[in-house]
């Protein structure tokens, strides 16, 4: 036997004495399945038969106890420790790019407690959204965080990334739900947040761990704020011939306080290619789905009001049923072969900045990547879908049907088309993400996008993590 | 199914997560590899030598409890089930399936059970009305069969028997032996035509799901057209809504909860009967389950029994865990596969086990 392997069988060991021997794997074919989430490159290497890096060891916790003896073993023996919730991030955020321990969380699914009165639930993070939403339904009540990944992705992955749901613009982001967690930090502590996030008592630090991807420790527990299921739900669509007029409808809706639960804006490209393949709606122009919901009666009043707006915009009413439409068969998009498929090149280079700058920041990705590859037959598509108060998320994609067939070639044009798209979108003042999070795709552009504050950030990441076990590779951060 | 099929539709699954959530496999292991996902990967990966089937690959293989969850929930309708079998054919054809398999397949080929060195019965006498009984309902359960057959001679039917004794071919096909799955369909088939049968009745949504899907769709082999296929608890519930069915309330008991058979999910709208039929004669109403309906999960009833009977173990303390759960401590199912997995473990839950249609013989007025 030889060091790394003896090594290698002490931390195994060790490992198994904290989870117990069934919740350890080394087994090649585990090793494989967790060597890709759900981002283009590493399914994109798969696909053409090469194989990835994997974890060393692929670990079940139970408990924060035991993530914080795992830490322990990851500081003594200076290896990684990448957490996994559902591994459905888009970004390779859980790709466990340096081995070590891959910490899968699904054991970790328990409803802690459903709070009636207060309308919250306490879950441990591992838990799965659908089968927290189906628990919660039971009850009467959701968690208005409603990702078309619910069925893939966990309450901590809801949260590490900072994601957004479909009915966002009206509850908010996942992480705007939290009143408090439960946190596992790299130098194997144990802590809690306070136990509501609206106070005066000191800065706002536990947001610092919304975001980090798994960079600054495990999430292990959160209690989210819940709401009633809706009495009503009202769908809407309205088809616009200018994408301006209905940017400015949506912008009006937003700023005169009509409380939509979605506003989902379509280019006419989007409106042309994915509404018509999963809907089979046959628009020309920009399909914009809306919905308001609640009480009836005020949800058919706001409605009224922000169909007046698109109307007095040139909008054309087209009813119920194609919102219905929308609203019943959102996630069919995300099903295969409907959704976006290798041997396809593709990513989602969603951004948000406030309304001032959404248009102009629009064009300046789609001219940046359709003119910047011509070549390759790209296409561009968009969707308008989280708005606020001051601003609106662009949701953008590019496709390359017929990508190189060699790994390398098709790598370094999917990085060059990312630059362009990124480049365009911090150039006109957007944020290089919405809700996918940076995870290793976006890492290089952490720098230019915060600029001065960056050493800063880095000075955060090496004092809450000082050796560096935590995720490596990942949100900008390095090894 | 041709495996071209296959290839489509693991690549399809290889990267999609969006039934892992339902997979009761996926569910009690918490392991990736053990998801819809996850095998679509192992296979596509074996496509592009990217793995061997070593031993621990097609161990990995062999733990699809096939109950067809996944594909019920896919808004494409993919048939992984089927494609993890076609793998499954295809490890076997090389010899690779796990060795207790083997011997198993020959025991299903030469006597039609995995249960008894018996033959099946033969089909005696012939009528408009056949009712299937397959392996388990003849030897796991059979107390179940004989209140089923009461039930339908109070509602006037007195059905040919068919199959009494032989695997509807499920579980052959679904450990890799299409050749095997074949002849028993066959077989059930020739059985079916000597009842000269216009009706055939069955006593589980698996067998429905056999006659109905399985049969075409994996082994290629036509179900009659001019035969229709219904379920008792679907006719003994219309018989109930008609007046046709008179059944006493019983006295109070304990909590109860109804556990929906494996392979409900692969029948559409079945799982209400059974329900009615239950509410009919209990004195409480039920109360759910988490796992129920269209999402509802298999005890270790299907073919992972043979297949990895660990695994199974956990999907049968998974429903017993989720009954206690529930606050139930009686649990009714009339699948005879799924009475045997839950009352062989159901003492150590504090829970009874009792067959639904030997409840309602009893309730008959
Ligand atoms: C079909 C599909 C649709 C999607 N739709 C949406 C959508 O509508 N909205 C949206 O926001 N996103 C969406 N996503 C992206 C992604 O699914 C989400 O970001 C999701 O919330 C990730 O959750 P997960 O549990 O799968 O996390 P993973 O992919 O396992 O992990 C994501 C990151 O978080 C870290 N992490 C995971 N768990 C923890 C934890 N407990 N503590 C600390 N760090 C942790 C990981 O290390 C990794 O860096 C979609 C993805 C897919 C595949
Ligand atoms: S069966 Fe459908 S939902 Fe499940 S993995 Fe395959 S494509 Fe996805
Ligand atoms: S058939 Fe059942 S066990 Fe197999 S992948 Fe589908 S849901 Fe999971």
């Amino acid at each position: 036997m030889n060091r790394n392997e003896f090594r290698s069988e002490m931390i195994r060991s060790e490992l198994e004495d904290i989870v117990g021997q069934h919740f350890v794997s080394v087994d090649e074919s585990d090793k494989l399945v967790y060597s890709t989430d759900w981002s283009w490159m590493p399914q994109m290497w798969l696909d053409r038969g090469q194989p990835l890096p994997t974890p060393d060891y692929i670990v079940h916790p139970d408990s924060a106890e035991q993530i914080a003896e795992i830490m322990d073993i990851a500081n003594k023996y200076r290896i990684p420790v990448v957490p996994w919730g559902g591994g459905s991030g888009t970004q390779g955020g859980a790709l466990p790019l340096f081995g070590g321990i891959l910490l899968d969380t699904k054991r970790m699914d328990k409803i802690i407690e459903i709070d009636e009165v207060s309308l919250k639930v306490t879950a441990q993070a591992g838990i799965n959204g659908e089968q927290l939403e189906w628990a919660l339904h039971e009850k009467g009540l959701m968690l208005p965080h409603y990702a078309a990944a619910s069925r893939c992705a966990t309450l901590g992955g809801y949260l590490a990334p900072r994601g957004t749901g479909t009915i966002s613009t009206k509850y908010g982001k996942a992480e705007d739900m939290v009143l408090n967690m439960q946190i596992v930090l790299p130098t194997g502590e144990i802590i809690r947040t306070a136990p509501v996030p609206q106070h005066a008592a000191g800065p706002d630090w536990p947001r610092l761990f919304l975001g980090a991807e798994g960079t600054f420790g495990v999430i292990t527990e959160a209690t989210m704020r819940l709401d009633y299921l809706p009495e009503a739900r009202l769908m809407r669509a309205v088809l616009f011939t200018d994408l301006s007029k209905a940017l400015e409808a949506g912008r009006l809706i937003m700023t005169r306080r009509l409380h939509p639960f979605v506003i989902r804006l379509y280019d006419p490209e989007s409106t042309r290619s994915q509404v018509k393949k999963v809907l089979g709606l046959d628009y020309e122009g920009a399909y914009m789905v809306m919905g308001f919901d609640g009480d009836p009666d005020i949800a058919a009043l706001e409605e009224q009001k922000a169909l007046a707006i698109c109307t007095g915009l040139g909008g054309q009413d087209v009813g119920r049923a194609p919102g219905e439409a929308w609203w019943e068969h959102r996630y069919d998009f995300y099903y295969p072969p409907l959704s976006l498929h290798l041997p396809w090149m593709y990513g989602t280079t969603e951004t948000v900045t406030t309304y001032d700058k959404i248009e102009p920041l629009y064009w300046a990705v789609k001219r940046a990547v359709e003119e910047g590859f011509p070549e390759w037959d790209i296409k561009f598509i968009a969707h308008f879908s989280h708005w606020f108060h001051w601003g609106v998320m662009c949701y953008s994609r590019f496709i390359i049907e017929e990508p190189p067939a060699d790994a390398q070639e098709a790598l370094q044009l999917h990085n060059r088309v990312w630059q362009a798209a990124m480049q365009a979108v911090i150039d006109n003042g957007g944020m290089i993400n919405e809700h996918h999070g940076i995870g290793l795709k976006l890492g290089r552009y952490m720098r230019q996008q915060y600029g001065d504050a960056w050493p800063f950030m880095l000075r955060l990441k090496k004092m809450i993590d000082p050796n560096g076990i935590m995720n490596p590779g990942k949100v900008g951060f390095g090894f | 199914m041709p495996l071209e099929n296959a290839v489509l539709t693991t690549d399809n699954c290889r990267y999609c997560l969006m039934c892992r959530h339902v997979c009761p496999v996926g569910h009690v292991t918490r392991l990736e590899t053990l998801t819809p996902h996850g095998w679509g990967l192992l296979i596509s990966s074996k496509q592009r030598g990217l793995i061997d089937w070593t031993d621990s690959a097609v161990d990995k293989l062999y733990t699809c409890a096939d109950c067809g969850t996944c594909q019920s929930h896919c808004v494409t309708d993919q048939p992984l089930p089927s494609a993890i079998a076609e793998a499954r054919a295809e490890v076997a054809e090389l010899g690779l399936a796990p060795a207790n398999l083997y011997s198993l397949n020959e025991a299903i080929s030469r006597w039609g059970n995995p249960y008894a060195e018996s033959e099946p019965d033969a089909v005696t006498g012939t009528g408009e009305v056949a009712l299937f009984v397959g392996d388990d309902a003849r030897y796991l359960w059979p107390d179940g069969l004989k209140a089923a057959l009461t039930l339908l001679r109070a509602v006037g039917m007195d059905p040919v028997l068919i199959g009494a004794g032989r695997n509807s071919g499920y579980l052959p096909s679904s450990l890799g032996f299409p050749e095997t799955a074949r002849r028993l369909a066959r077989a059930n088939l020739d059985d079916l035509q000597a009842s000269q049968a216009t009706t055939l009745l069955t006593l589980n949504p698996g067998d429905t799901y056999a006659f109905r899907k399985l049969y075409s769709e994996r082994l290629g082999i036509d179900f009659p057209a001019n035969v229709a296929i219904k379920e008792v608890t679907t006719l003994l519930a219309e018989h109930l809504g008609a007046g046709t069915l008179t059944l006493r309330r019983a006295g109070g008991g304990p909590p109860h909860a109804y556990v929906d058979p494996a392979h409900t999910v692969r029948v559409a709208d079945r799982d209400a009967a059974p329900r009615q039929l239950l509410a009919a004669v209990m004195p409480a109403p039920a109360v759910e389950l988490f796992w129920r309906r269209e999402r509802s999960h298999p005890a270790g009833s299907t073919s992972l029994r043979f297949a990895n009977p660990m695994i199974a173990e956990h999907l049968t303390y998974a429903r017993l865990g989720d009954a206690r759960e529930s606050g139930a401590q009686l649990l009714f199912c009339e699948d005879a596969g799924t009475l045997s997995a839950l009352s062989s473990k159901a003492p150590r839950f504090g829970l009874t086990i009792r067959g639904l249609y030997e409840l309602l013989a009893e309730q008959l007025v």
